[in-house]
């Protein structure tokens, strides 16, 4: 399963001066929506995924583009901010000791371009003797580690900057 | 030597209090807080503000490993309680101990014989301090009994446990069964012990305590008393040192029981012993212990000269007591007036909110402790005390009319406060003459003559 940004951006720009309020692709195991406007009353709580036939067990890609302000600029082709969805910390849940790995002389749990799920254990904190498995909670990519092992962190410190796969 | 940092273990005022004692003996600090504490003036005065945990103080204030744990990690040598929170739990104290950190306060020996009501009336009768008639109960019977000898009115309340919960007045031999069975019952589902307390009730008494200060080489003193007679519901109001309402005689006894606990227990650090003063038939019970410095402590520094915190912290560290008996000289009058986001008009009902002017006025013989400034965010989490104002005088008017003068001039605005209500209270006669028991103020309220 591959997108091409390209591709997408050729897509955009096609169906950019065309009448319409949603558009849907799909080939192979990749869909795509585009939506502009509202969303229609009747889909309230309808998620992107559910309009994205997938036929399991392949992964889905869904890269909905977020609706525009008519005259709004569109974001440039190949640009990667325009699948890239906004930087989000993974902070500290309690104080205690960092620990970037399950032990001494492990490789660390994740490293800075990993892909991590919103269920992936990225790091230990140890109080008391007590280790806590601290989770990603969002899915993207890590770009930062602000941790380093042993260092005492505080409640709410920031140990992780991740950058999220949906678009904002 | 290195310096000495010392982990402040507590919030508000007091944190300020401590700080503030540490900076004097050139010690650093370390304050603990909750993540809604981050912007206290204790976290701008301490060396370093560590954040524990979020908002509840289960996370935070009474979160014992994250507060061991940080404390070993910034290298704190020593914990300071203050008062409250985890001040007088046996359990931490331990942990402390077991980490190698100091914790200023008792050892965890004196906390479980002082923590428990049954143990610390044990404790007071065998050093032949009087304890109000009563006693446990674990059945009706037995209850019916020991309620002829107590006499009515009494109280019933739990034998485990305390906070007041399940604490009932019996009027009448009539309502002891109903009364006693409800306690029962709540005292197991809350405290896992269906052991009930019977109390004889006194309705006109005098809350006096006495102040104690123990090292850890079996030296002991007493620093006088205070009343705190002026409470809402167990809440005290407004405390002064000393008191008026002793004589000669009945002080030195009061003074002398005091140091009958200390000496027996060989009490380390602060602590005061509370006692109940039936005016009319000149009665002293021993109430309990508290094992912390207690919120009203400057009244006590106001009129002995002693910076309690101070001495508290250094007999943690092994210091040994440098005032003798002899050296504590009692010197003039001293109040506190408890300043709270408490609404009077509402029952006393908390009123946080952001602090949009605060401004305490210079008055010659006054001190403020107080964790409040301008823009300050007063959260809903915690007490509502704002500040405690300390007024001293060559007399006991003279700390009256100055503690009036500090509250007349304070500008403050954003959160409700009871200032009113304690300036009602300075004017009011039955305050003037300190005829005020216990009881009173509810009893006024109850009669709307408040606010």
């Amino acid at each position: 399963m591959n997108i091409d940004l390209e591709e997408i951006a050729a897509v955009v720009r096609l169906i950019k001066g065309a009448e319409f309020s949603e558009f849907r692709y799909a080939k192979g195991d990749v869909s795509l929506v585009v939506r502009r406007g509202e969303l229609p009353a009747d889909s309230g709580g309808e998620t992107t995924a559910a309009a994205a036939p997938t036929p399991p067990p392949a992964p889905k890609v869904v890269a909905p583009v977020p609706a525009r302000q008519p005259g709004a600029p569109p974001r440039g082709p190949g640009s990667e901010t325009a699948l890239q969805g906004p930087s989000s910390s993974v902070t500290a849940p309690l104080l205690g000791s960092f620990y970037g790995a399950p032990k001494p002389g492990d490789p660390p749990f994740v490293r800075v371009g990993d892909r991590v799920e919103p269920d992936t254990v990225v790091c230990i904190i140890e109080v008391m003797k007590l280790m806590n498995s601290v989770v990603a909670g969002v899915g993207g990519t890590i770009t930062a580690v602000h941790a380093s092992d042993g260092e005492l962190v505080e409640h709410g410190q920031a140990l992780f900057t991740i950058q999220s796969v949906e678009p904002a | 030597m290195s310096t000495r940092r010392i982990f402040v273990a507590n919030r508000g005022e007091i944190a300020v209090r401590v700080i503030d004692a540490c900076q004097r003996l050139g010690f650093e600090t370390v304050v603990g807080v909750s993540a809604a504490d981050k912007e206290t003036l204790a976290a701008k005065r301490a060396t370093r503000t560590v954040t524990l945990g979020g908002a509840r103080s289960t996370e935070s204030y009474l979160n014992q490993p994250a507060i061991v744990h940080a404390a070993i990690s910034t290298g704190c040598t020593a914990v300071h309680p203050g008062y409250g929170f985890l001040s007088e739990r046996a359990d931490f104290a331990r942990l402390c101990e077991e980490n190698a950190l100091i914790f200023i306060g008792a050892t965890p020996e004196q906390l479980e014989t002082l923590g428990d009501k049954l143990s610390a009336r044990a404790f007071a009768q065998s050093v032949g301090v009087p304890v109000s008639p009563g006693g446990p109960t674990k059945t009706l019977d037995e209850a019916k009994a020991l309620a002829i000898e107590v006499g009515y009115p009494l109280l019933v309340k739990a034998a485990f446990g305390g906070g007041g919960r399940g604490m009932k007045l019996v009027e009448r031999a009539d309502d002891l069964s109903e009364a006693w069975s409800v306690a029962s019952s709540e005292a197991a589902s809350s405290f896992g012990d269906g052991t009930v307390f019977l109390e004889r009730f006194v309705r006109a008494a005098k809350h006096i305590e006495v102040q104690i200060l123990g090292d850890r080489h079996g030296g002991c003193l007493q620093l006088g008393e205070r009343e705190c007679s002026l409470q809402f519901r167990y809440q005290k109001i407004l405390e002064e040192a000393p008191s008026s309402s002793l004589n000669a005689v009945d002080r030195e006894k009061l003074h002398s029981y005091a140091l009958r606990i200390a000496n027996g227990l060989k009490y380390q650090g602060l602590g005061t012993v509370e006692f109940l003063y039936d005016v009319d038939k000149r009665d002293i019970w021993f109430l309990e212990v508290n094992p912390r410095v207690q919120v009203e402590h400057p009244v006590t520094e106001a009129v002995t000269g002693v910076d309690l915190v101070r001495e508290q912290i250094l007999v943690a560290f092994g210091e040994p007591l440098r005032l003798a008996q002899s050296d504590i000289r009692l010197e003039g009058h001293a109040v506190e007036l408890r300043l709270t986001a408490q609404n009077p008009a509402n029952g006393l009902k908390p009123s946080p909110g952001r602090l949009t002017k605060w401004r305490p006025s210079p008055i010659g013989g006054v001190r403020w402790d107080s964790h409040m400034y301008e823009g300050y965010l007063f959260p809903p989490y915690y007490d509502a005390l704002m500040a405690k104002i300390i007024a001293f005088g060559q007399d006991r008017e003279t700390a009256l009319s100055r503690a009036g003068q500090a509250i007349e001039r304070l500008e403050v605005a954003g959160p409700i406060t009871n200032a009113n209500l304690l300036k009602q209270l300075l004017a009011s006669q039955a305050v003037i003459e300190n005829s005020v028991t216990t009881q009173w103020l509810e009893e006024q309220f109850a009669r709307r003559m408040f606010p």
